[in-house]
């Protein structure tokens, strides 16, 4: 065992949303780590292209244990955390309503929680979280943002389900760690980028209206490249002493939207975009969100303030808790995640 | 004040919830999941909060005088019994009940409990679907219909949906006699069935998978219908539900003298009568008159958007209002009793055919429970 781990390559982990963007990466990396008594929760719809190629690069992936399920399902998840230590719960729900997303994130959570204390032998639950739970609305421009910033108050209000979502789901984790001392950290990466993952973050700009409207201009994006995003969350769970922490994941070199965008244009032709300065988007926002109100939801509202500041007013980052309390270094420097990130439009495009 | 509560704090319960927000004189005093997280999440986005997992205890505490029930087919008639039992009145998500039987027992249960029910197909009261049947009733048809056509759409894009439902054989979508036709159909054949007579002579289903469906999984699951419907004065009716034709839901409704078309997507009717004109004019006039139809469609939604009439829910409202208006003022409920039986005895010929045993022989059977009188 690795004295510098909670946990030993014969204790079992469960991985959540294993054939996932991020989670099949997380199965990879545990998998080069050495741990190898590993359960893969899926979805019976999931396609399992992802995750079969992270099991084939190494042999211990024959060992690991594929379980199809569903989290809302407290059987399924009796099933899954039988026997297991760490469960890294990456399993993520992108419903548009609130209820779908409050369904399979907080009650999916609440179930995985559930059975874990009953059925596992509890060393720490690695909770994914996002960061869209955090509301930027009272922070400058160009301010700090990190662990200690404010939770959104009104996700209704941001007309955003998949932030309620997960701010619901990191209430619950919390409060299972308050009264049943359940161990646990909190992850939210940034803007996850990387192969196999074509569409630009909402935070660079949107497509809504036909052509794709730049937002984020000068901005700096929070971005972190698939497998380091993935080491991260992997050391989460297993370094001793951070039990209660939250880590916010963002890269050590960060680009700016546009130097983003111009990469991007390069590689994927044909690409067109225009542009908007912050307080016009600002203003429009402000416009959509009062008619929106006036006119009782005629227009749902899709743009509105809080939105706005938290996806294009522009902050600054930190992962100095990643490297303080994790040691966690990005094992692919921003040069060659674009490279690879790019290459999936057919060239390899320079930044 | 009407009191309100709803059952079942899934998805479309947002959707209820706003709609009775806009109706005046009435209250949602209580909301029931067993879930008891799910019904928390809407009432505090609401501010709703009384919070139950049990529905007795709901209806014992709460007293609503209607309860809107939004929860998967299987449960609608052990609820909707319970509901009427406590003395609510009832509003049913679509479809109504798994059989036309029970359809037919909890109408009668309702009436025996002196109280009103009706479903959710809110497609029926949409701006243009209302100047339809006001239009028909006027006479504009010139008679009887005498063919009918109904056109569903529904979009294999939105995977938040089909994906679960694909994959999953335990689904409850799955679980239904006519599986994904059975949660979907019911809107577009309620249409067909206001304007049919209670017998019909001919009911011919025909259902495949398209190659999209296949591409996804699921091999028993259909998703492409044709119905072709005949009614005993010989009015014939077409249905058409598809994943593959996109962005068509319509009614047509051909008469001697005219055809009313109802498209819902695009919020338009277009009126056409019947008419002749003589030589090369047959070429110039009619096309004129279609323009000034779609012309005087845009002048309208145009015209609705600056009333702020043209929301999404515009239906559900109208339905919903209408509903507890036949509550308070004791007039008829909105949709026709003999129009629900109808639609949900279409659809067991339909999954009959199509299904064959799986569907007379409901993998999740609800049969009437003994209903207990409650006071008229």
């Amino acid at each position: 065992m690795n004295l510098a781990y909670i946990a030993s390559p014969g204790d079992r982990i469960l991985v959540t949303g294993s054939n996932g963007f991020i989670g099949a990466k997380v199965v990879e990396i545990l998998l080069e780590y050495g741990f190898s008594k590993l359960h893969c929760f899926v979805r019976p719809s999931s396609q399992l292209g992802r995750l079969e190629k992270a099991l084939d690069q190494f042999d211990a992936g024959e060992n690991v244990e594929l379980i199809i399920g569903d989290l809302l399902s407290r059987d399924d998840c009796e099933k899954a955390t039988e026997g297991v230590s760490i469960i890294y719960h990456l399993a993520a729900g992108f419903d548009k309503s609130f209820a779908g997303a409050f369904m399979n994130s907080a009650l999916a959570t609440r179930n995985l929680l559930d059975a874990f204390l009953k059925f596992g032998k509890p060393k720490r639950f690695v909770n994914i979280s996002s960061f869209a739970v955090y509301s930027n609305l009272r922070l400058k421009r160009g301010a700090l943002l990190d662990e200690t910033c404010p939770l959104e108050e009104e996700p209704q209000e941001r007309f955003d389900a998949y932030g309620f979502g997960k701010l619901k789901q990191e209430e619950l984790v919390r409060e299972y760690g308050r009264n049943n001392g359940l161990p646990h950290v909190i992850v939210r990466p940034g803007a996850v980028f990387g192969a196999g993952k074509r569409e630009l973050s909402g935070r660079i700009g949107v497509d809504t209206f036909g052509i794709f409207i730049h937002l984020g201009r000068n901005n700096i994006l929070p971005l972190t490249f698939v497998d380091n995003c993935a080491e991260a969350i992997v050391l989460a769970g297993l370094k001793p002493g951070v039990d209660g922490e939250t880590f916010n994941v963002v890269d050590n070199e960060l680009l700016t939207s546009r130097q983003f965008l111009e990469a991007y244009r390069k590689a994927a032709k044909g690409f067109r975009s225009i542009s908007i300065p912050y307080p016009l988007a600002y203003g429009i926002c402000l416009l959509w969100e009062k008619y929106s109100k006036w006119s009782k939801g005629q227009l749902p509202p899709a743009f509105n303030r809080r939105r706005c500041a938290a996806e294009w007013k522009g902050n600054r980052y930190s992962n100095r808790n990643l490297h303080e309390k994790l040691g966690w270094e990005p094992r692919v420097p921003m040069a060659q995640a674009m490279a690879s990130y790019l290459s999936q439009f057919g060239t390899n495009g320079t930044v | 004040m009407l009191r309100v509560a709803i059952i079942g704090c899934g998805k479309v319960a947002d959707q209820h919830v706003n709609a009775i927000r806009r109706i005046t004189d009435c209250r949602i005093v209580a909301l029931c999941d067993r879930e008891l997280l799910m019904a928390r999440q809407l009432g505090d986005r609401f501010q709703i909060s009384s919070c139950f997992s049990e529905v007795d205890e709901m209806l014992k505490v709460a007293k609503p005088d209607a309860v809107h029930i939004t929860t998967p087919p299987q449960s609608h008639f052990s609820l909707a019994s319970q509901c009427l039992r406590a003395g609510s009145h009832v509003y049913l998500e679509k479809p109504f009940a798994i059989t036309a039987e029970d359809a037919q027992a909890l109408i009668d249960f309702a009436d025996k409990c002196g109280l009103k029910m009706t479903v959710g197909h809110n497609y029926q009261f949409t701006l243009e679907m209302l100047e339809m049947r006001r239009l028909a009733r006027k006479g504009f048809l010139g008679g009887k219909p005498v063919h009918l056509e109904s056109y569903w759409s529904y979009d294999l894009g939105d995977t938040s949906y089909v994906g679960p439902v694909l994959g999953n054989p335990a689904h409850w979508v799955r679980q239904l006699p006519g599986q994904l036709f059975h949660n979907i159909i019911s809107h577009g054949i309620a249409k067909l069935a206001e304007f049919l007579d209670d017998e019909l002579t001919e009911v011919v289903a025909k259902a495949h998978q398209s190659q999209e469906l296949g591409g996804l999984g699921a091999q028993e699951v259909l998703d492409e219908l044709r119905v072709l419907i005949r009614d005993k004065s010989g009015t014939t009716a077409f249905f058409c539900f598809s994943t593959q034709i996109k962005g068509r839901n319509q009614l047509h409704i051909y008469g001697p003298a005219g055809t009313l078309s109802a498209d819902i997507i695009t919020g338009s009717l277009i009126r056409n009568q019947t008419r002749s004109f003589k030589s090369y004019l047959t070429y110039f006039v009619p096309p004129l008159n279609n323009a000034l139809e779609h012309l005087r469609n845009l002048r309208l939604n145009v015209a609705d958007f600056i009333r702020r009439r043209l929301y999404q829910d515009f239906g559900m409202k109208e339905l919903i209002e209408r509903f507890y208006n036949s509550i308070r003022l004791g007039g008829p409920p909105p949709i026709p009793y003999r129009e629900i039986i109808l639609t949900a005895q279409i659809m067991d010929e339909i999954f009959t055919q199509i299904y064959g045993d799986r569907a007379s022989k409901p993998l999740t059977p609800m049969r009437p429970e003994p209903a207990v009188a409650t006071g008229e």
